[in-house]
């Protein structure tokens, strides 16, 4: 209980040195690293908060890319020209959205996860016009608009779960006798749709590629990384009340078929990377829908490697924006001269599109052999020619900014270690995956 | 006691036509104040309920409502309006043509979700079951609200009118704990700010090439 409330706590105080915040949040995001190990070993009887192995993975990966985020942030928030928010104010709301996502992991109520992840909105919001164009106002007015629309949805499903149960503590939930109501189905039928504006499920995703693109570098790397898969967590919770499992995996596949045609046609190099992070989250919703021990494994390990890969692309894709003041993919020619940024995009690339010996790879392997251990072998086949279509969508689009044409790009002002750091982490947890695996095994 | 009951049951479908008078006017400042009117509405209900149920939590949440959404919201929202008279009066909108479609909206998705689900849901604190339809209309009225305007200002309240929804669907079907419903509040109270803070910068809102596909 101390030790949760310190994590909430920590940031918070970071804060309060205002003047100096800059280094009080680096300071903050390293304390609660160790924390978290602190944490793992007193994980404790559930109470007001409550944490396991699942929450556990989902906290360490917000604060590991909370951390990286903040380094990056510190070169390039300070280059912004046009700034809609100061620097010590983005720091500020960086700690706010940072405490708001451990809330909603940690709390042991579904009303509470509920309030997370809308102070989620509420802090993120304007860190999407740190960069401020009149078409960052209006991505941040979609965000605030369609997120909040779509959550205050999923309250209704909040309603529904008391309404069934007297109570919205989330252990004594799952853990007690399954029922099968017409009130529990609706509840979750309503928060797939409300909290999936969130995880970006289609149809409700459409405020998640114009966030990611207009978004600062560094936030769209914790939206991508790290708040969506927040949103899946709780979503995660509420499905394990009842899991209905043909309704969630058929959105799961249909998501990702669409990410995947989305990707197609991208020309702004952000906005695929958004697109990306779209498919992914929904192979991930997928394995956890799957229900079997394997699909969650899998979740994990793809949520995991795919937050510090596609953490490591939108750096990547600020450094690449800072050199040559487009988003376009076509302008982009000849990054190869850049070496740093060359390799950290081209790893941080093959990361998110799931290639061996990546995390995301064993992640998308598990979860595609759990789908075919419940037998949803339509839902198997879409789900494995979207991947082809994305992986070779994106791939594509990346080697051509790399090695097409000749530029004279300068590194000089850009941050190149963090995206390059970044990338091989996401390779490390595959590693790690499978030298685990094999002395289980 | 049933005459309290008829006077809920008819205040209840007085604040629905509340978001009809919303959805069909042009006067962002007169929408704003209905949203205000519309949230006393809910307060009378809730306090009524309490009263009833001789429930304390209601009369907290009665409050609660007036004095965050009644004073508060409408106070921040009526004072981030901009002056200027183009800001003040959506011209470029049919009314008739909204009305109409908003009615057709309506009927389809009450049709689904009504009477596909919320049919099996009794209502807890009120006899009479139908009545969770009104919550549930006023729903989707704010759906389509955010939906057919462009102004920020009535997308906004299109925002809050689904929030007021769902105050009165719990309130009919299981008032949620008292401490999550003001947490609730108070996020709602803090996007409102924001809300008013992003419609200075953008009032109205276009489609972009730039955000396209």
């Amino acid at each position: 209980m101390i030790i949760n409330i310190l994590i909430l706590i920590i940031p918070l105080i970071a804060s309060i040195f205002y003047k100096n915040i800059k280094n009080s949040s680096v300071i903050a995001s390293i304390i609660e690293l160790f924390l978290l190990l602190f944490l793992y070993f007193n994980e404790g009887s559930p109470g007001f908060f409550f944490v396991d192995n699942v929450s556990f993975i989902f906290i360490l990966m917000v604060d590991s890319i909370y951390l990286l985020s903040l380094l990056y942030s510190r070169k390039y928030v300070h280059s912004i020209k046009n700034r809609g928010i100061s620097e010590n104010f983005y720091y500020l709301l960086m700690n706010f959205f940072y405490v708001s996502m451990v809330f909603a992991l940690m709390v042991n109520n579904y009303g509470f996860m509920w309030v997370g992840i809308e102070t989620t909105t509420i802090s993120s919001a304007l860190l999407l016009i740190t960069e401020k164009s009149d078409t960052s106002l209006e991505a941040t007015w979609r965000y605030i608009i369609i997120v909040s629309a779509g959550v205050t949805f999923a309250f209704i499903s909040v309603i529904l779960i008391y309404y069934s149960f007297h109570t919205l503590t989330v252990t004594a939930i799952i853990y007690s006798k399954v029922k099968d109501t017409i009130a529990i189905r609706l509840a979750i039928g309503i928060a797939l749709v409300g909290f999936g504006t969130k995880v970006g499920v289609f149809p409700v995703h459409t405020w998640l590629p114009d966030a990611h693109s207009e978004a600062p570098s560094p936030v769209s790397a914790m939206f991508s990384g790290v708040l969506l898969p927040v949103a899946l967590y709780v979503l995660y919770r509420i499905y394990e009340i009842f899991p209905l499992k043909e309704l969630f995996v058929w959105a799961g596949t249909v998501s990702v078929l669409f990410a995947a045609i989305f990707l197609g046609y991208q020309k702004n190099f952000k906005r695929m990377f958004a697109y990306s992070t779209m498919e992914n989250m929904n192979i991930a919703l997928i394995g956890l829908s799957t229900f079997t021990y394997l699909g969650l494994i899998g979740s994990l390990l793809l949520l995991l490697s795919h937050s510090f890969g596609k953490a490591g692309a939108f750096y990547s894709s600020g450094n690449i924006y800072k050199m040559s003041d487009t988003k376009n993919i076509a302008d982009i020619k000849g990054l190869i001269n850049n070496k740093m940024s060359s390799v950290s995009l081209l790893l941080s690339s093959f990361a998110v599109t799931g290639t061996p010996p990546y995390g995301t790879f064993f992640g998308e392997f598990l979860i595609l052999y759990s789908v075919l251990q419940i037998h949803f072998y339509a839902q198997f086949i879409i789900i494995v020619l979207s991947l082809f279509l994305a992986f070779v969508s994106i791939n594509f689009n990346v080697t051509k900014m790399i090695f097409k044409g000749k530029s004279d790009y300068s590194e000089n002002n850009v941050g190149t270690l963090i995206p390059l750091i970044a990338a091989i982490i996401s390779i490390a947890v595959g590693v790690v995956f499978l030298v685990v695996y094999n002395e289980i095994l | 006691m049933s005459i309290i009951y008829t006077i809920i049951y008819l205040i209840t479908a007085l604040i629905t036509i509340s978001g009809f008078y919303i959805q069909g006017n042009k006067y962002i400042r007169s929408m704003a104040m209905t949203q205000g009117f519309q949230s006393l509405l809910i307060a009378i209900v809730s306090f009524m309920l309490g009263f009833v149920l001789k429930e304390y939590t209601f009369f907290i949440l009665g409050i609660l409502v007036i004095i965050l959404r009644m004073f508060l919201v409408t106070y921040f929202l009526i004072n981030k309006i901009p002056k200027n008279k183009s800001y003040l009066y959506e011209s470029k909108i049919s009314i008739t043509y909204l009305l109409i479609m908003d009615l057709i909206f309506i009927i389809i998705s009450i049709f689904i979700v009504y009477s596909i689900s919320f049919i099996y849901i009794k209502t807890t604190t009120f006899p009479v079951s139908n009545i969770l339809l009104f919550p549930l209309l006023l729903f989707f009225q704010g759906l389509f609200l955010i939906a057919s305007r462009r102004r920020t200002m009535a997308q906004v309240l299109g925002y809050i009118e689904e929030e007021n929804s769902l105050i009165l669907l719990g309130v009919f079907i299981l008032p949620v704990p008292i401490i999550i419903e003001s947490s609730v509040f108070l996020d709602v109270l803090i996007l409102v700010v924001i809300f008013s803070v992003i419609s200075i910068e953008k009032p109205v809102h276009e489609k972009m090439e730039e955000l396209r596909g």
